[in-house]
């Protein structure tokens, strides 16, 4: 006997499994803007995405590192070393052209390293974060050495560079990166075999797929992404700072995961990840517009993730069991 | 009173849109060996899990013992002496023989005991007339071990029904015989046994009443002694198959692979042998006799040290397996759930990622034209799914390996290597891939086939290779050859 409130409940179990980010998002939306009314305002989100926008395009990247079962934990530290060096070129009378060009190269040159190391000892999770960990500090220390660890303001004048970070410009870098890569992921045959290496690396060996060179390539990827969250930074504030991009991986990760990418492979998006990111950015907004200090800040941003992780396995399971249930 | 210790009574079960059992009632004696035997899909798996309380029945009732009883779930089932040992063993590798005996069952006190552990654990495997080290660790374990531990860790329960399922899938001939050592010996301890097995030859070897499913419902119980193989074909697929392996009428034509000297130290011994257009070429030997290292040399899955392929008359380069791919070589692999499917994406994703650039227009992925590609070889193969979009962990064991099999047919793969193609599925879709195979052969491809179920190569094969220890030992003609021939080479 199938009664119509066990339909009910999986109908509205599944809207909560696709829609929860955004159901989420507009709850937040709707209480802050009750209680605070310079909220609710245009400007003000314009500002929040803008906030968004770099560790966004780090997410991005961090996406396909994730969909394909790996990590990738140097970001932060390629944010930091592709800003530092693109600002002491300008600064050196380099030219803005050598300065990204220098500072996608550091990107995807550690994205390859990452890559390589990784996928050549065939590692999963745990070998790619350990291996990234420690790109991560090598990175980090050559920002050091590179800015003799001081902030240096950038001497840039009006051009191409200087407006890479100015008004919505990072927003529509932000949007276009992220139309692109989620075409990439759900209609191109690359992203196809991202989605399959992810869900079953053995089987995707064993079907003739290119799994070193793939993989391989979502680290260059996610690294060249990093590089260009540098610039983005540095022609926004207008200098460098050798630990700039500190703790961005962590905040990308968050992203991925509160918009509700699995971290077991397999499968994900990048539309989720874009949610997860200004879901982050709304929250952070509207805990200072609602006067609440940076230390429960963190908590709260702490507490999101745990839940976004495990309301994940939650419904993983919830399916496991449905499946079960169903299976003949 | 009762001469039943396990009574189920009028179970039915019903999931949307399916009965799954209808009104089944099954009972087993005490100290009794009973096969429960049926197509996949017949209601087997569904019965013993909701013996095993992971499921619920919509009706029915259940009797141990000859009192009614409820079980709630595995560790109520546990309680009550009931084990089952799935396919798929329940151990954790990394720990020891004793560790995993006793995994959730001495855990009062609660500061482990080794010592204790561990002379209860051999005393446990004792009983059962074996002894080895329990300090070992379980990944090191051969299949049958692994089995011994599982029975073991049933045993230590105080099981008093065991329920096996597919327990032989993965053994060789003499651990089976080990097998059935054990299951008489539990026997005799007064251990009742349901024994789920598709090689029915098993059963009569080593069960005493036998109870046929089909489509949800008791079909036949019957004592083994009162029944023939033929008849329970009969009755699991509900009509008579006139043969177990079906005829080809066509010759193998030119040659299109040529191995030679294929040498890799310590595996494959200077391998060499020739492969024929619409030939199956049978490959017999023990498991660990290095079938399936040479299947994956082959198709560039593995290196090897010396010696060359042609295809056509060319030697081709091996690196990888996309070479193996790009050379029209195909591989079904022994193991589709870890190596051949990823068991949440649908059947039209797994059939399609071998060709992608067959499906795109432009270089973007078409889903219309996946789509077309899914149920051209859903209807041509006859895959049993509600739709293209299912995911494969839904379907049964035959119906994914025939996703399997579609996706290297997509491939355009003219060399099939399929190992152990029809592992762990039932007589119906066993004998839908062997026609199949004959299909593909007389559309002009080739075979080879690696298998442990001696009947199946001999029945199939054109030729068939004997292997032992990285060797060929010699050469027979599936016409004529004998499973003793077989043996013959691999001792000699």
């Amino acid at each position: 006997m199938l009664k119509i409130q066990d339909i009910k409940g999986k109908y509205i179990a599944n809207v909560l499994r696709s829609y929860g980010v955004l159901i989420a998002l507009i709850i937040i939306i709707i209480i802050t803007s009750i209680i605070e009314t310079n909220f609710f305002t245009i400007g003000n989100f314009i500002n929040i995405i803008r906030q968004v926008s770099i560790i966004g395009i780090v997410a991005c990247g961090m996406t396909f590192v994730i969909i394909s079962g790996a990590f990738d934990l140097s970001v932060g530290s390629i944010v930091s070393l592709s800003g530092v060096v693109a600002i002491s070129t300008i600064n050196n009378g380099g030219g803005e052209a050598l300065a990204i060009i220098y500072a996608l190269l550091i990107g995807v040159s550690v994205g390859f390293v990452n890559g390589i190391l990784i996928s050549l000892i065939n590692g999963k999770m745990g070998e790619a974060f350990i291996i990234t960990y420690g790109t991560q500090t090598v990175v980090a220390a050559l920002a050091l050495f590179a800015s003799g660890g001081l902030f240096v303001a950038g001497r840039i004048k009006p051009g191409i560079y200087k407006s890479i970070g100015k008004g919505i410009v990072p927003i529509v870098i932000f949007i276009v990166i992220a139309i692109g890569m989620q075409f990439i992921l759900t209609k191109t045959k690359f992203g196809r075999q991202m989605c399959f290496i992810g869900g079953n690396i053995e089987a995707a060996k064993m079907s003739g797929i290119r799994v070193v060179a793939n993989r391989t390539a979502y680290f260059m990827i996610s690294g060249l992404l990093a590089g260009f969250a540098g610039i983005v930074l540095t022609s926004r504030v207008i200098s460098s700072n050798p630990a700039g991009g500190m703790g961005f991986e962590l905040d990308a990760i968050a992203a991925v995961v509160v918009g509700g990418t699995s971290l077991l492979g397999g499968n994900g998006s990048i539309v989720k990840t874009v949610l997860g990111a200004i879901i982050l950015g709304v929250m952070r907004n509207a805990l200072n517009v609602l006067n609440i200090t940076a230390y429960p800040q963190m908590m709260v941003t702490g507490v999101i993730i745990i839940l976004s992780v495990s309301l994940d396995i939650l419904n993983r399971k919830a399916k496991e069991k449905e499946l079960a249930n169903e299976k003949l | 009173m009762n001469e039943y210790v396990l009574e189920m009574k009028g179970i039915t079960k019903t999931f949307p849109g399916v009965i799954a059992l209808d009104n089944v009632s099954f009972g087993v004696k005490k100290g009794e060996v009973h096969a429960l035997v049926g197509e996949n899909g017949a209601g087997k798996s569904t019965l013993m899990k909701i013996l095993n309380g992971v499921i619920k029945a919509n009706s029915g009732e259940m009797y141990l013992d000859g009192t009614k009883t409820n079980i709630s779930g595995v560790n109520d089932a546990q309680d009550k002496g009931l084990s089952i040992i799935f396919q798929e063993f329940n151990l954790i590798n990394t720990l020891s023989v004793a560790e995993n005996i006793f995994l959730g069952g001495l855990n009062r006190p609660k500061i482990v005991d080794w010592r204790n552990m561990r002379i209860k654990a051999q005393g446990l495997l004792k009983s059962l007339g074996f002894s080895f080290d329990v300090r070992r660790v379980v990944g090191e374990l051969s299949t049958a071990e692994k089995q011994l531990v599982e029975i073991a860790k049933a045993l230590s329960f105080n099981s008093k029904i065991i329920v096996m399922d597919e327990p032989t899938s993965s053994l060789t001939k003499s651990e089976e015989k080990m097998l059935f050592k054990i299951i008489k010996e539990l026997k005799a301890k007064g251990v009742t046994i349901i024994y789920i097995s598709h090689k029915l030859e098993e059963i009569f070897e080593i069960c005493d009443t036998v109870t046929v499913l089909r489509d949800g419902k008791v079909i036949d119980v019957n004592p083994v002694s009162a029944i023939t193989k033929d008849m329970i074909i009969e009755k699991m697929v509900g009509r008579t198959v006139d043969v177990e392996y079906p005829k080809r009428t066509i010759l193998p034509g030119e040659k299109v692979m040529e191995v030679k000297n294929l040498y890799r130290t310590k595996i494959l011994k200077n391998i060499s042998f020739d492969l024929r257009k619409g030939e199956i070429l049978g490959i017999a030997g023990l498991v660990g006799s290095g079938r399936t290292e040479l299947a994956e040399a082959i198709f560039g899955a593995e290196r090897f040290d010396k010696g060359n392929i042609k295809i056509n008359g060319k030697v081709i380069k091996l690196r990888s397996t996309r070479d193996g791919k790009a050379n029209s070589i195909g591989m079904v692999t022994e193991d589709r759930k870890e190596t051949g499917l990823v068991l949440d994406f649908s059947v039209t994703n797994n059939i399609t990622i071998t060709n992608l650039n067959n499906v795109t227009s432009q270089r973007i992925l078409n889903s219309r034209k996946e789509k077309d590609v899914a149920k051209r070889f859903i209807e041509e193969l006859k895959i049993k799914t509600p739709s293209h979009k299912q995911e494969v962990v839904n379907l049964s064991g035959g119906n994914q390996q025939k996703v399997v099999l579609a996706k290297w047919l997509f491939s355009n793969a003219d060399i099939l290597i399929l190992d152990e193609p029809t592992r762990g599925i039932d007589v119906g879709a066993k004998y839908e891939i062997y026609c199949l195979m004959n299909k593909l052969v007389a559309e002009g491809k080739s075979i080879i086939m690696i298998s442990s179920e001696l009947p199946e190569v001999l029945g199939m094969s054109d030729r068939i290779l004997v292997m032992h220890e990285g060797e060929i030992k010699g050469e027979l003609l599936g016409e004529s050859a004998s499973g003793e021939d077989v043996m013959q080479m691999i001792i000699n």
